[in-house]
């Protein structure tokens, strides 16, 4: 090893006389959907995304760029990859009337987080947990448990197994000082003390 | 009155510690490694402020001029922030492995002070423990992370973790009066945090690829905890009150 400095050891490598290629992928860490409970015994409704090399990282990174600037009780990730979208739909139309009904699949059982976009344009909120052998099953059972007469305009299934979920002894991340105004753009009131700076300046011209 | 001087000793200490890499933290922002990390750390930096401020408003309260004077009129021998918070982020292997040692003596010093006889100190204790919690969480994943990666990450933190070890000894500095303060049971010690604090660092680093030296052949750098700095803290504390010192009526 030369050098440790990632600007030189990431140079180009020199090419080759007449080689055209196509430019490789960009190399990214990959996503990670964030979940976030906002008090104890409410439903975990989809935040968002970030980025991360793996698991553990995206939940520590989620916290941070999700629930700094408001508590929550607990916090969720998990892969995008993970998880599995029925067709959108829109107006008067449910996704379950897109979801076909499957019977006695073999294999074995295994948890599904079930998911409901109620409102185009919002966040997926969870409806409820499913035992099934695949993400379309669990979609087919939720049509008949979880379809409680609202429209919902997209569902998602997650394997349950794949969460990281935020460990009890976690709970107290959210214990944190109340008195963060100084976190908060608006308490320093700059519009205010810009109109009273031009004021002064318009009445000493 | 020993029991005061003893406890703003404590008290001073502790604040400029969080003021000073709370500082230096920030000078991360908009620089990070990629955007979420860029956030947390930022974020991290903003509690370490908050928590400057909870006891500079205690020193306050005990007679000490208020938390903005405190922070931004002291020249650099009146700090008593330990030398490692001082020093300047080179690279980011260098900022997480401050990270990671300092908060790791951070957290478990709130720990100790949950208890403390001076209740003041022993309430921002209970509440600062979120973000502490969150603070090690940040730092001991990405040490284990990166600590058994690559032959880069390997080492580049073995190479900061060697420079950065000496400065970290400096957090456990004794101040003139500490009997006092163990006596009357505010704070249980440089030296009972000390042993913890290695117990700690020695319990996340036998899960990587790194080396701890033996503690016995390190020196520590000591001296900014009676106002002997680097020559690094100066002008860090000039750029932080520049505003300040252009206008010192300005309101922001």
């Amino acid at each position: 090893m030369t050098s440790l400095d990632p600007r030189v050891i990431r140079l180009p490598e020199i090419g080759e006389f007449g080689k055209i290629e196509p430019k490789a992928a960009l190399d990214q860490f990959g996503t990670f959907e964030v979940f976030v409970q906002p008090a104890e015994g409410k439903s975990f409704q989809h935040e968002g995304i970030v980025h991360a090399s793996n698991l553990e990282l995206a939940f520590v990174l989620a916290k941070e760029t999700f629930t700094r600037r408001f508590t929550c009780f607990s916090l969720c990730v998990v892969d995008t990859r993970e998880v599995f979208a029925s067709p959108f739909t829109e107006g008067n139309q449910n996704a379950y009337d897109l979801i076909p009904e499957i019977f006695g699949q073999d294999g074995p059982k295994v948890n599904y987080e079930i998911y409901h976009l109620l409102k185009r344009g919002k966040q997926h909120i969870h409806a409820g947990s499913i035992q099934a052998t695949s993400p379309e099953e669990a979609m087919s059972i939720a049509k008949s448990q979880l379809n409680k007469g609202k429209v919902i305009f997209n569902i998602w299934a997650i394997r349950s197994s794949g969460i990281r979920f935020t460990s009890v002894e976690e709970n107290d991340l959210w214990f944190t000082l109340p008195e963060k105004k100084f976190r908060d753009a608006a308490e320093y009131k700059g519009g205010d003390k810009l109109k009273v700076f031009l004021e002064n300046q318009r009445n000493s011209t | 009155m020993m029991r005061d001087l003893a406890l703003k000793e404590l008290l001073y200490k502790m604040a400029d510690d969080q003021l000073v890499l709370g500082h230096r933290n920030s000078e991360w922002t908009g620089l990070g490694p990629l955007l979420e990390e860029d956030i947390a750390f930022s974020s991290m930096a903003q509690d370490k402020l908050g928590h400057s401020l909870a006891l500079y408003t205690i020193l306050h309260q005990l007679g000490e001029p208020e938390p903005d004077k405190v922070a931004f009129t002291r020249n650099n021998n009146q700090f008593h922030n330990c030398i490692l918070t001082e020093l300047p982020n080179a690279e980011y292997d260098f900022s997480l492995i401050r990270h990671f040692l300092f908060d790791t003596a951070e957290a478990l010093r709130f720990e100790l002070l949950k208890n403390s006889s001076f209740e003041p100190l022993a309430q921002v204790a209970r509440k600062v423990r979120g973000e502490l919690r969150y603070h090690t969480l940040h730092a001991n994943t990405w040490i284990k992370q990166l600590g058994v990666a690559t032959q880069e990450s390997i080492s580049r933190l073995q190479r900061s973790l060697d420079f950065t070890i000496p400065y970290a000894l400096g957090i456990f500095e004794e101040s003139p009066n500490e009997p006092d303060l163990i006596q009357s049971g505010i704070f249980a010690g440089e030296q009972e945090l000390k042993s913890q604090w290695q117990m700690k660092v020695e319990l996340i680093i036998s899960q990587t690829n790194l080396h701890l030296p033996d503690w016995k052949l390190q020196a520590p750098i000591m001296g900014g905890r009676s106002g002997k700095h680097s020559e690094h803290l100066q002008p860090l504390l000039d750029e932080m009150s520049e505003v300040l010192k252009i206008d010192p009526t300005a309101e922001w």
